[in-house]
């Protein structure tokens, strides 16, 4: 019943949706993966890259569970989705990017943890893992794939969560406030069910250290909000005392948390030894800076700058801020406002050394990825791990 | 011997409106006699069997028979297997006088200290950012505190059960998480519900605004999974995440109202289980797992504290009806203003049928909250829904009687007391 109401969902709403928000008219059986991953200005070798991963893990990555997308729960909440048309309430996007793929799409997440879970191999101390986990389907313990579902839930919810609007500001341009409350409600309601869907799932691996390593990475999810890098609505905003070492932790609480932890806790999953978890976190952390920092140049890199406002906290612009006084902050800060200021801020940083340094580091980052893993037995997994970390740092 | 008898007490009380499954020839499930489903304060008439259980205020919860999948040789003793069997179970409940001990002083040192606890934790993992502040600040120790009470009067008297003398650490940390949770899920209640006070103060989102309010939450709960985590129990931890679950799947059974009269109540109790007992009921369990009680003693903790938690509930549906906003700390009729239609409103409808069209309208008319307001204070759905109360609360007193007896078995007999008298 709920997978028929939602596939009639999809089929009555998307095309309103699709057409209020300009996208490309993709037909749904084509959409998945044709739009830009990660902004790499060679999507083809990404894309090859992660077609290949994808046949070492055995099938093509879900975007989310299926068992929560068709849930009677969702289900209510995709019908109600609809009333939101015609606002500009970020559920609305959210809601667009499970069904179409977005740049940001979660679904490498998974990928990652599946991946370095296989590439580890089996398990040294099989004897200590529960019962129902003792056998591996392509190299990877049942567990392992739970968890890479567990991730994939939580970046939903937090995704969700994230796109809860204060009301307080909401501008008469957005929506009707009676609206604007109801999808706050849904966006609510729903992330808290992929919370609560993941939490069950994690307490069924059966292991309570894992259970710690997750919740502390939904933690600091929640922390990169309260960070100063961001204002009340959570837009980014640059200070004259931000250093790149905020960058560092924006970027390990918002994003690089979750997949680190993840990898590591798929090794505590297999009873890897502490010095494999170590590296396995480290592989996560680092990949996630060095392709945060990739992410950050593509403006620089692409023709016309790319559709996203000016990002005043990016690396470069960052790295740029430092070695100046508080008007260069404010400037920068200003130029997020505008498409002119934009393409000042971008002909600015090109000049200067702040492009370049940036360049350095998302190769060093690049590069310690693949070093943290170069301990793991050969196999064309590690290979393909260290490959995703390479064509990050191809700029 | 077909017959239109409850499915449950097999007696025969049971609405006209009722119709046997052609297929079976018994009523259809969820079908139970006036009593079962809070319409009659008492059995008039008894089946000829004789085997009816007076104390049975709840239809059984398929969620909590079927969920607990790694548990289900504690639902073994599950309400079902009791109802069915032979006359001894028809529990004697002798008049319970008031009590003397005061729950809240047998523990108020405990209490206290948890409060702190948590406050450090949040600390802990929040360091000087800025979410430390929304994050501590419902943990002020002005709240209520029933939930932790509950929990370590609970820990207590199962630990004497079992010759052990104090509370455990792991026990003082369900009390943490199960309050943690209560928070977390208060705050984003709020948001959900525009609920602008809470505890006599602003909500969060008043002060951090909503998107803030809700990563709160969040990180409230991901800090207590932690806490939970670091107990090292597995089985405690598949408890307690039920919680988390039952609490949303709760908050999304209250967006809908149900079409048929019949079920809508039993809707509702499932509602109540789901947003209020549970938290109750499974931190009760979590802490006699872990004073290693017997799978028994283990079941009757989570009864006490499903029946506990539902009258606490049916009593604060009830007091939107009486109280008034100074004393509740929130605005009265706000359930009604939320469109919600709770046990006063469902028992005054039987006696108003008027009542029927607003509830499915969710009282959105001018005019529907004040008419139903009326409506249900001339009914006798309050005393209904203070003996539907009343009767829960006996059942828990007859569960914890189980447990040997000790000061804290007392004081959670006092608990229910407490809930039934209470103003605000």
């Amino acid at each position: 019943m709920s997978a028929f109401t939602i596939a009639r969902f999809m089929a009555n709403k998307s095309g309103t949706i699709q057409g209020l928000l300009k996208s490309p008219a993709v037909p749904l059986t084509l959409c998945r993966r044709c739009l830009a991953l990660w902004g790499f200005n060679k999507p083809d070798e990404w894309k090859k890259t992660v077609m290949d991963a994808e046949k070492l893990v055995g099938y093509s990555t879900s975007l989310l569970s299926l068992r929560c997308i068709f849930s009677d729960e969702l289900a209510n909440v995709a019908m109600q989705v609809g009333k939101l048309v015609g606002t500009k309430h970020p559920l609305l996007h959210t809601a667009r990017t499970f069904i179409w793929d977005d740049k940001q799409g979660p679904q490498t997440r998974g990928l990652i943890i599946l991946l370095l879970s296989k590439a580890a191999g089996p398990s040294n101390h099989p004897d200590k893992m529960p019962d129902f986990d003792r056998e591996m389907v392509c190299g990877i313990y049942q567990s392992q794939r739970n968890l890479a579902e567990i991730a994939e839930m939580i970046y939903a919810a937090n995704l969700i969560h994230k796109g809860v609007v204060n009301l307080a500001e909401v501008k008469p341009a957005d929506g009707m406030m009676k609206d604007m409350e109801f999808g706050n409600k849904m966006s609510v309601l729903s992330g808290d069910f992929f919370l609560a869907n993941a939490s069950t799932a994690l307490a069924d691996l059966e292991n309570t250290k894992v259970v710690e390593i997750i919740a502390s990475a939904i933690g600091d999810l929640m922390q990169a909000e309260f960070t100063g890098l961001t204002d009340k609505s959570g837009c980014p905003v640059l200070k004259t005392t931000t250093t790149m070492d905020n960058w560092y932790e924006q970027t390990f609480l918002s994003a690089g948390s979750l997949v680190a932890k993840s990898c590591k806790a798929a090794m505590e999953l297999a009873k890897h030894s502490q010095d494999v978890q170590e590296k396995a976190f480290n592989f996560g952390k680092y990949l996630t800076f060095a392709r945060q920092l990739n992410e950050d140049l593509q403006p620089y890199i692409s023709e016309d700058g790319g559709s996203a406002p000016f990002n005043p906290t990016s690396a470069p612009s960052v790295l740029y801020a430092m070695g100046g006084d508080q008007d260069r902050v404010d400037f920068l800060n200003n130029c997020a406002k505008t498409t002119s200021g934009k393409m000042q801020a971008l002909k600015l940083i090109s000049k200067s050394k702040a492009l370049e340094e940036t360049k350095r580091l998302c190769r060093e980052h690049g590069q310690k990825a693949v070093e943290a893993i170069k301990d793991f037995p050969i196999s064309d997994t590690r290979t393909v791990l260290q490959k995703m970390a390479q064509v990050t740092t191809n700029v | 011997m077909a017959s239109r008898v409850c499915l449950k007490c097999r007696c025969t009380q049971i609405l006209p409106s009722f119709k046997r499954n052609l297929a079976t020839g018994y009523l259809q499930s969820g079908q139970f006699c006036t009593f079962l489903l809070g319409f009659n304060r008492r059995h008039i008439q008894w089946s000829t069997r004789n085997n009816a259980v007076v104390n049975q205020g709840l239809p059984v919860f398929s969620k909590n028979v079927g969920a607990m999948k790694k548990d289900q040789h504690r639902q073994s003793f599950s309400h079902q297997t009791r109802s069915y069997s032979s006359s001894q179970h028809i529990p004697h409940i002798p008049e319970q006088l008031p009590s003397d001990v005061d729950p809240l002083k047998l523990v108020e040192k405990e209490v206290s200290l948890l409060t702190d606890d948590i406050r450090k934790e949040l600390y802990n993992s929040a360091g000087s950012g800025d979410i430390l502040e929304p994050a501590q600040y419902h943990f002020d120790g002005k709240g209520k505190s029933l939930r932790p009470m509950v929990v370590l009067l609970a820990a207590k008297a199962c630990n004497i059960h079992e010759g052990i003398n104090s509370i455990l650490p792991s026990q003082q940390k369900i009390g943490m998480v199960a309050e943690m949770i209560h928070t977390a899920s208060l705050v984003h209640d709020d948001v959900i519900d525009a609920s602008d006070t809470r505890r006599g103060k602003p909500s969060v989102f008043k002060l951090w605004g909503q998107r803030k309010a809700i990563l709160t939450g969040d990180f409230i709960l991901s800090v207590s999974s932690q806490v939970l985590a670091r107990i090292g129990n597995k089985e405690v931890v598949g408890v307690m995440s039920l919680i988390l679950d039952d609490l949303v799947r709760g908050e999304f059974m209250q967006l809908g109202s149900k079409e048929d009269e019949e079920k809508r109540f039993n809707h509702y109790l499932k509602k109540t289980y789901k947003k209020t007992a549970s938290l109750i009921a499974n931190s009760c369990k979590s802490v006699a797992i872990l004073s290693n009680c017997s799978d028994e003693i283990v079941e009757v903790l989570y009864n006490y504290g499903k029946h506990a938690g539902i009258a606490f509930q049916l009593i604060d549906d009830l007091l939107d009806f009486i109280s008034n906003e100074e004393l509740l700390g929130k605005p009265a009729a706000a359930d009604l203003k939320l469109g919600l239609a709770t046990a006063p409103v469902l028992f005054a409808s039987q006696q108003y049928p008027e009542l029927h069209a607003m509830i499915m309208r969710r009282f959105n008319e001018p005019g529907d909250v004040e008419k139903a307001w009326q409506l249900v204070n001339k009914s006798d759905g309050l005393e209904h829904t203070r003996s539907m109360a009343r009767q829960h609360c006996k059942e828990a007193v007859f569960q914890i009687n189980k447990l040997k007896d000790s000061v804290e078995r007392r004081g959670l007999v006092a608990v229910t007391e407490k809930i039934l008298s209470r103003q605000k």
